[in-house]
């Protein structure tokens, strides 16, 4: 293994490691772990995003699709839960739109693990439909970013007018908990904190494998010159499709986790300003590495976070100067640049940075790619 | 002559809108040869070339590689099937480490599940050292290709072939844009290549097609002119008048 490899990994486990004593940290402060669990969840859909947008090159707007299918297939399950005692075990919402009997597509939400499979099936089948049409017409791009951007507001529009199925503008509220195997995980405690925690370092560790296989860096290659790609054999809609459908998958578990911690799903989780904000927090830490991904939507909205609670209309416009300032800046993200910086003061101190030669900086002048089409050509 | 037929090319056309690029242009290719196209600018040598690999599909004709006709197969299916190549504006992946562009070069998993049974580091480390070696880029591997200069893309693009064993290799002008020496260099990777290898190699530098060819086969306006070893190509009357007279040729054909 190479030594920026090692240094990778270091930083990996590091991370995972402040994620497991993070609750002692904060004493135990079920508010505070719950919104920790929160951004957790959110990281994880920015990790799959800077799966697609840093190695594959394709600047998926539409990744709050897949987030807010799963955020309601765990809503809908929870909402059965909770309206067990309802005549018929009718949700309130349905009563009130003279739905009288449980829609068809509702029933198998009875189960915790057939709505866990369907959530995330679901997802990775729509995505993977999109996907092979939108790479087997070679689409890239900017292109891919509109068609994904489109898909985004019909599925939000759908949901927001299919009033009787999906309780509109409301989104389906009054959750109940999450129970598995007679155990109510809740959502303010240690038990759903570590459940988010640790599927997260699963998905950073999984991430991390699968960008260093064969299929990583060919998708880090497609990235770089999809032609030249394409000639060495490689069937890159194919490609395209596995990144772009395996990040919906996992935005799906994150939308999950999403819809429980809250204990509400609305169309707000599968809108414009909500998957753009995504895009932004993978920009901010850096959408070339999955941990910066997910380090920049921990950053971003802790900060949020902090700030809404003094300056409630103030702080979007803290967080827009942020990115502007980030992005003409800090193109590469804030956890790049950061490190980079840590390595030439080590460097000075030390006068030997311990790698191999290194070469001085990746990016020239004119030949940085493009920073919103993930360097298409 | 038809024994160990590699690559056959079958009377082929290209036309693009109403002109013709390549007309009618059929050759067998010898299993290890290396063949040279030349031929005067627009003569259709890059034409043809899209044609053997797939990015041009002819509007008539067949290609047949190792027996099997490849005529409609996609690029990337002909490139697994053994089609390698090398074009004129090199391409690499600028992002990538030298090291990496061979990883991806060396596709014997093409498929993306197979591709996530390991870390690509760990797939044929010593064939990507040795190729590295053969093209003198060893001290280079961990540099991304961006960062090489004109030269070193061009051994990394010829590393790149090599390394994933591709049985016809199709060469767009290796040698445009090196100094002398280097082109020397490249004559003699070529000559090692042959046997192995089957090439085809579109060239401008007579010199270097002296160095490096046996069979000459020569395109003008998207037609066969003459076929045979360098010095009978060089001597025909023809082809003389092609490359010494082509001026006045275009003007005979303006009126």
């Amino acid at each position: 293994m190479t030594t920026t490899g090692k240094r990778t990994l270091l930083g990996y486990v590091a991370f995972c490691g402040l994620i497991l004593v993070l609750p002692f940290l904060l004493r135990g402060n079920s508010y505070l772990l719950n919104k920790s669990a929160l951004y957790m969840a959110l990281a994880m859909a920015t990790v799959a995003l800077s799966f697609t947008w840093g190695y594959a090159g394709i600047l998926n707007l539409g990744q709050a699709v897949s987030f807010g299918i799963g955020a309601y297939a765990m809503a809908m399950h929870l909402k059965l839960v909770a309206s067990a005692g309802n005549p018929g075990g009718l949700p309130d919402f349905m009563t009130w739109n003279s739905v009288g009997t449980l829609p068809l597509v509702w029933t198998p939400f009875h189960s915790l693990l057939v709505s866990v499979i369907l959530g995330i099936g679901v997802s990775v089948l729509v995505s993977t439909l999109i996907g092979w049409f939108i790479f087997r017409a070679r689409i890239s791009g900017v292109f891919v970013a509109i068609i994904t951007l489109a898909l985004l507001v019909v599925v939000n529009l759908v949901v927001v007018t299919e009033q009787g199925l999906t309780a509109g503008w409301n989104g389906i509220t009054n959750l109940a908990d999450v129970t598995v195997g007679g155990v109510d995980i809740g959502s303010y405690g240690f038990g759903f904190y570590y459940l988010v925690g640790i599927t997260l370092v699963v998905v950073l560790l999984l991430g991390w494998y699968a960008t260093r296989t064969k299929t990583g860096l060919v998708l880090r290659a497609i990235n770089s010159n999809t032609q030249r790609a394409r000639y060495l054999g490689y069937d890159v809609a194919a490609y395209e499709t596995f990144a772009y459908a395996s990040s919906a998958g996992v935005a799906a578990i994150a939308g999950m986790y999403y819809a429980v911690g809250n204990s509400f799903a609305s169309p707000t989780f599968m809108a414009v300003p909500f998957s753009l904000s995504i895009v932004i927090w993978c920009a901010v830490g850096g959408r070339r590495s999955l941990i910066a991904a997910a380090i920049g939507a921990l950053v971003v909205n802790a900060i949020q976070g902090a700030l809404s609670s003094d300056l409630l209309d103030v702080s979007n416009l803290v967080i827009g100067a942020l990115f502007v300032i980030i992005v003409l800046f800090l193109p590469e993200g804030i956890v790049p640049e950061i490190g980079g910086a840590f390595r030439r003061i080590w460097t000075s101190l030390v006068g030997y940075s311990g790698a191999r030669p290194h070469t001085p900086k990746e990016r020239m002048p004119g030949q940085g790619t493009s920073k919103f089409t993930g360097g298409q050509k | 002559m038809n024994d160990n037929v590699h690559l056959s090319v079958d009377g082929v056309w290209a036309i693009f809108d109403r002109f013709v690029a390549v007309r009618d242009v059929r050759f067998n290719i010898r299993q290890g040869e290396l063949r040279c196209l030349i031929g005067p600018n627009g003569a259709g040598k890059s034409t043809l070339l899209d044609l053997i690999c797939g990015k041009v599909i002819p509007a008539k004709g067949n290609i047949i590689y190792e027996g099997k006709d490849i005529t409609r197969t996609p690029e990337y299916k002909r490139s697994r099937l053994g089609v390698g190549r090398k074009f004129q504006v090199p391409m690499v992946f600028p992002d990538l480490t030298v090291e990496e562009n061979l990883a991806v070069a060396d596709n014997l998993r093409a498929r993306v599940w197979s591709g996530l049974g390991g870390l690509w580091y760990g797939e044929n480390p010593a064939e990507r050292a040795e190729v590295l070696n053969t093209v003198g880029l060893e001290n280079r591997r961990d540099v991304k290709a961006r960062q090489l200069s004109h030269g070193e893309i061009q051994w990394l693009e010829m590393a790149m072939l090599l390394v994933r064993d591709s049985g016809l290799l199709l060469m767009d002008e290796p040698t445009a844009g090196m100094t002398a020496e280097e082109t020397a260099k490249t004559g003699e990777i070529f000559s090692r290549l042959k046997g192995k290898h089957t090439l085809i190699v579109v060239e401008h530098d007579m010199q270097f097609v002296r160095q490096i060819a046996e069979t000459v086969t020569v395109l003008h306006q998207g037609q066969i002119l003459a076929e045979g070893d360098i010095d009978s190509v060089q001597n025909s009357k023809e082809v003389q008048r092609v490359y010494l007279g082509s001026v006045e040729a275009e003007n005979a054909s303006v009126d």
